[in-house]
């Protein structure tokens, strides 16, 4: 392995891996306010609001991640919605990852025993204040662990958006295959790299999860 | 804002052609996922850690790197040694990263097999082979069915992916036809329902077979 | 909410319930005093935990009247949003104690205690917490006030259950079973807790599979079976001259075990 090689590509690899961070962690956060979205309309009292969020829950975890980049960086335009490709890459991770998430934080809640829910309203509590007391709190261990795992195949699905020409991990990645013609070394720092962000996620999920569990080993 | 769909119907031909190399690709795929999956799994259990430890390695990275990474390195990186064609560098890539996963999974389910099933086996007289052949395999297998059934059904959709590389299944192909006639909505939004139908048609596919073996865990 | 002094505590007029085709209560009639203990027994799918249930409105019923201190708790005629904001004023009123507890795990005990007081009449830390000590002194658990229910036997929870029911001044108190998931040597300590309310005059509606403890404590004891009360009366009558062969075939199969029946000797 060519280490000099290695030492001269890193700032670029850093500097991409960065770019990959910033857009699964803007497509996280705006993801989670589309999946509690559609967590409200799943519920909702009305028929067709229930049938718009399951429609579009099933159609985006029916179709490549991929296509739906291609359909809404190249197709966009065309019902005018014109980005760039950070910001495309930024909604169509969000809207993507979002659908996932829903069902995620339904079946967390889900989760929580019936009795819980029975135990809180005989008190007097009402449903909403029932979620916010009881059940959330319950919820979220499993939820966080399992929007780790979303964030985890939101960092993987990032490398798709260097079709698009983001400059990000995957991207600069090929590039650089391509210019020094060596492709183990590329791979093997941005693999590390990759591996570096998932396990920095999986640490900080860990952490947050042991916060909200922590009644469970008082 | 007008929509023409009539370009999509005119190169109908040339996307048929990518849907059966997409679903060619995915049968090559589940098969050598499913079956490499299942022997990586026994060995990496039953061998000594010299073989076993380079083969967790293995589904290690696999599982925490992007598929489109892993194809640029086997495309860029193995084809410039060897003269592999892309087809065969693209279903190889996207076996060896199914295989990783479906591994993970037959390793949880064999070793979720209790040990009084291999006794009750070793007590008939079964050998040490003949209880994984006849024995733990396949309880291990019929456990594994719900997420071996979600991991193809997801492969199905990754297969996309394999465009990025000149492949030319369904995603390649309409971009072909992209490229005549201008068309990327149209196009995009028909290969979006294609790959929608042949996604529910494997979860009516997976609820089926779910249900088979569902008896038999 | 105040009525008179002879409005019964608790009133059923004709409740039927059901569950699909399968009608669970054809139609009950029942009155609590204030003050007074009621026991129903009967087997499984009798029917007695619906009922209670049902004047919770945890179950909703199909026909009939179920009141509170005079109040109507069933109201068919209330919609959405404000049958909930009248059920959820009612029910602080009424104590729910569950078979199986479920008491908050991620609160602690005296959390678990003070939660409804607090956010739901707003009382101050402090008085909620002088509140919460006092009823799980009255349970005997003011040394687990810290401790998670996780670390707590299912006597002892069943005790913080009681108390966190108390903690909302309920005018009636109603056991769902409330022994029935603990251990035999665990029962005796939560059936002292709930003797010790009886002799506080508390009201309460009691479904139990107790025989014993029916029979000690109650005012009045009903036998249920198949959605209706067979028989009701003193426990002293139900209990030793039954009227019906069905109450004579439960009960015979319910204390051939208790010592107190037991012939030979």
């Amino acid at each position: 392995m060519d280490i000099n090689l290695m030492i001269d590509i890193t700032p670029l690899l850093v500097k991409a891996a960065w770019v990959t961070l910033d857009i699964s962690a803007r497509g996280l956060f705006f993801g989670f306010f589309i999946a509690s979205a559609l967590v409200v309309l799943r519920t909702s009292r009305h028929l067709p609001l229930r049938w718009l969020a399951r429609g579009y829950i099933s159609v985006v975890r029916g179709t490549p991640y991929f296509v739906q980049l291609l359909l809404v960086f190249y197709g966009g335009p065309a019902i005018g919605l014109r980005m760039d490709p950070f910001t495309c890459g930024v909604v169509v991770g969000a809207f993507n990852i979002g659908a996932y998430m829903s069902e995620a934080i339904r079946g967390a809640i889900e989760s929580v025993d019936s009795g819980q829910n029975e135990a809180s309203r005989s008190l007097g509590f009402g449903r909403f204040a029932t979620l916010q007391h009881i059940v959330l709190p319950q919820a979220a261990g499993l939820m966080i662990r399992s929007i780790g795992v979303l964030a985890i195949i939101l960092i993987k699905n990032s490398s798709l958006v260097s079709i698009i020409s983001v400059v990000e991990l995957t991207y600069q990645a090929q590039r650089l295959i391509g210019s020094t013609y060596k492709p183990l070394e590329v791979f093997t720092l941005s693999a590390l790299m990759y591996i570096v962000i998932i396990y920095a996620v999986m640490g900080l999920v860990e952490l947050l999860y042991r916060r909200a569990t922590r009644y469970t080993f008082l | 804002m007008e929509f023409d769909f009539s370009p999509v119907i005119t190169y109908f031909p040339t996307l048929a052609r990518g849907i059966g190399a997409t679903l060619l690709i995915a049968v090559v795929v589940a098969l050598l996922s499913v079956l490499g999956g299942q022997l990586v799994a026994v060995i990496s259990i039953f061998t000594r850690k010299a073989v076993s430890w380079p083969l967790r390695f293995f589904i290690w990275l696999f599982m925490t790197t992007p598929l489109l990474l892993q194809l640029y390195f086997l495309y860029f990186g193995i084809g410039e040694w060897i003269l592999i064609p892309a087809v065969a560098v693209g279903v190889l890539g996207l076996g060896f990263h199914y295989m990783a996963y479906n591994a993970d999974i037959f390793i949880a389910t064999i070793k979720s097999v209790s040990h009084g099933q291999y006794e009750a086996s070793r007590s008939l007289g079964f050998g040490h082979l003949a209880t994984l052949f006849y024995i733990i395999l396949p309880q291990a297998f019929y456990r594994a069915v719900p997420q071996l059934g979600n991991n193809m059904i997801i492969m199905v959709k990754d297969t996309s992916v394999l465009s990025a590389i000149g492949i030319a299944e369904l995603v390649y192909r309409s971009q072909y036809a992209i490229s005549v006639t201008f068309r990327p909505f149209e196009f995009y939004i028909t290969i979006a329902a294609i790959y929608y139908l042949i996604n529910v048609l494997m979860e009516s596919g997976q609820y089926w077979f779910e249900r088979r073996a569902a008896n038999r865990r | 909410m105040t009525a008179a002094t002879d409005t019964p505590m608790v009133e059923l007029k004709g409740v039927k319930k059901r569950f699909g085709a399968l009608e669970v209560l054809k139609g009950i009639d029942l009155k609590v005093d204030r003050g007074k203990i009621i026991s129903i027994i009967g087997p499984s799918g009798s029917g007695k935990s619906t009922l209670l249930r049902s004047i919770n409105n945890l179950e909703e019923i199909d026909e009939g009247r179920i009141l509170l201190d005079g109040v109507q708790v069933n109201r068919p005629d209330l919609k959405g949003l404000a049958f909930e904001r009248h059920i959820n004023h009612i029910r602080q009123n009424m104590g729910m104690v569950f078979q199986h507890f479920n008491l908050f795990p991620h609160l602690s005990t005296l959390e678990n205690v003070t939660l409804a007081p607090r956010k739901l009449k707003g009382m101050d830390a402090g008085s909620a917490r002088e509140l919460g000590m006092e009823l799980l002194e009255r349970v005997g658990l003011a040394d687990k006030a810290s401790v998670y229910p996780s670390a707590l036997s299912g006597g002892q929870k069943q005790r913080v259950a009681i108390a966190r029911a108390l903690a909302m001044r309920p005018k009636v108190m109603l056991f769902d079973e409330a022994t029935s998931a603990l251990d035999p040597e665990l029962v005796e300590e939560v059936n002292q807790v709930m003797k010790r309310l009886a002799e506080e005059h508390m009201t309460m509606l009691i479904v139990t599979h107790e025989m014993a403890f029916a029979r000690d404590v109650s005012d009045w004891a009903m036998f249920m079976d198949g959605g209706v009360v067979v028989e009701e009366n003193t426990p002293a009558h139900l209990f030793t001259h039954p009227d019906h062969e069905r109450t004579r075939h439960f009960l015979r199969k319910h204390l051939g075990n208790q010592p107190q029946t037991q012939p030979h000797g």
